[in-house]
């Protein structure tokens, strides 16, 4: 079986998987609705208060959350099943396992983000945003990318620990902080200014630079974190 | 040669070397000209406080690499004692930091890049110490946190980068030692006090490696006399 194969086979795997029951994409959506409810309660100061310049913030702390969930989820099911196990008795290498943990989060997270942003243009945008959604996009997947490479890295590292789920949020969440940076400044300006490309530019690259460098690294130590 | 390499003699070296640091600070170089003035003499202390946090967290990068390639439990007390270090120097530049920012700029604390890649580093090597007091197996234990310190040691300048992107009004504008900037007599001093410190974070570490070793050699010991 050629590497990419076993690349599609493990992908394909985790999607029916999670498609027979639909445990976590189900609570992963709930979660992130439920989480602009409250931001929408928490931060309405007053009567039409504008929250256009709390936007990028917003969506980018409720995927962040929604990920921690949807990682811790994914991994305990793996673990708790012993799928995990028979994945590492087979010959495959660690590097595709890591490659397709990552694009299954990835796939999860870009389907939740499907529905949630609609929902989010609707609650909280009033400008029509259509014409800059391509910039938009751009920044999602390029931020998705980090964070679902660096989730999946310490996702496998924080489940064979004794504390699992607690522990992912502490070792991923400060890691994460240049993409909050980075997404939330241009999400912002995306929502609240029409920003396009020409203004975005540093920040898309400073995100296309995190996303090779932490892919890289932790494509490079994925190997010890999964363990024998 | 070992005997100089040792705990104590690098704290005389480390001692002395402070002092007359911070004693040149003082009487031998100028009150700043800038809008500073008396309060600038805390960068002789907090500038190379910061660079002896940096250097810390380096050692533990790179024995972190040394241990993933070798699987040497040397190198992984060699890197958690750096990060121990690491911290605590951490903290430091934070308090001096904190102590500048109010003379300099009349407030505790400003979102300003370096403060805020200081408290984020503190987070992350936090988070080290919390990885490493939940997993009981030793060699699990030591390739997790090698692949973290790996991991944490990358993401320092990236954050330090990515402050950059914050709104500017946030922060005032920074203050540092730009090189050329500094009049020959405070660099006289700023040399010592920084050569000082990073002796000093040198001995903390051959110190604490040493109670290290002492306390694995209790433990074999305990338990070849079968308790």
């Amino acid at each position: 079986m050629s590497g990419w194969a076993q690349f599609k086979a493990i992908v394909r795997k985790d999607l029916i998987r999670e498609l027979r029951t639909r445990d976590m994409l189900v609570s992963m959506i709930l979660f992130v609705l439920l989480a602009m409810i409250i931001f929408h309660y928490a931060f309405t100061v007053k009567e039409g208060a504008d929250l256009t310049y709390f936007t990028g913030g917003m969506l980018w702390v409720t995927f962040i959350f929604a990920m921690l969930l949807g990682l811790n989820r994914s991994f305990a099911q793996e673990k708790d099943e012993h799928c995990l196990d028979g994945l590492l008795l087979c010959p495959v290498d660690r590097v595709t396992i890591f490659l397709a943990k990552t694009a299954g989060n990835l796939v999860f997270l870009l389907i939740i983000q499907a529905v949630a942003v609609p929902v989010f243009a609707l609650f909280f945008i009033e400008r029509n945003f259509l014409g800059d959604l391509l910039p938009f996009l751009v920044v999602l997947l390029l931020a998705d990318l980090g964070i679902c490479s660096l989730g999946t890295l310490l996702a496998t590292i924080s489940m064979n620990t004794r504390s699992r789920d607690l522990l992912l949020p502490i070792l991923l969440l400060p890691l994460l902080v240049p993409v909050l940076i980075a997404a939330t400044g241009a999400t912002t300006l995306i929502f609240a200014e029409g920003a396009g490309f020409g203004s975005l530019v540093a920040r898309m690259l400073f995100l296309l630079g995190f996303d090779a460098v932490f892919f890289v690294a932790a494509w490079g130590t994925y190997d010890f974190a999964i363990g024998e | 040669m070992k005997k100089l390499l040792s705990a104590p003699a690098l704290f005389a070296v480390a001692g002395v070397l402070l002092i007359v640091g911070v004693v040149l600070a003082f009487w031998y170089s100028p009150v700043d000209a800038s809008s500073m003035g008396f309060s600038q003499k805390i960068l002789y202390y907090h500038a190379p406080i910061a660079a002896a946090a940096l250097v810390a967290y380096g050692v533990a990068f790179v024995a972190a690499i040394a241990y993933l390639r070798t699987q040497d439990l040397k190198w992984d007390r060699l890197g958690f004692v750096s990060v121990r270090i690491g911290l605590v120097f951490s903290v430091l530049v934070m308090i001096t930091g904190m102590i500048w920012g109010k003379a300099a700029w009349g407030t505790w604390w400003a979102w300003e890049p370096r403060l805020t890649t200081f408290l984020l580093a503190c987070f992350l090597y936090a988070a080290y110490w919390v990885l490493r007091s939940v997993v009981d197996e030793e060699q699990r234990r030591a390739t997790y946190a090698a692949v973290f310190a790996v991991i944490a040691f990358i993401d320092v300048p990236i954050t330090f980068f990515a402050t950059r992107f914050l709104p500017e009004g946030l922060h005032p504008v920074v203050v540092g030692p730009g090189g050329g900037g500094m009049e020959g007599s405070m660099a006289v001093s700023f040399g010592i006090c920084m050569i000082g410190m990073l002796v000093l974070m040198a001995a903390m570490i051959v110190r604490d490696l040493e109670i290290e070793l002492i306390k694995d050699r209790v433990t074999d010991l305990k338990t070849s006399l079968g308790g």
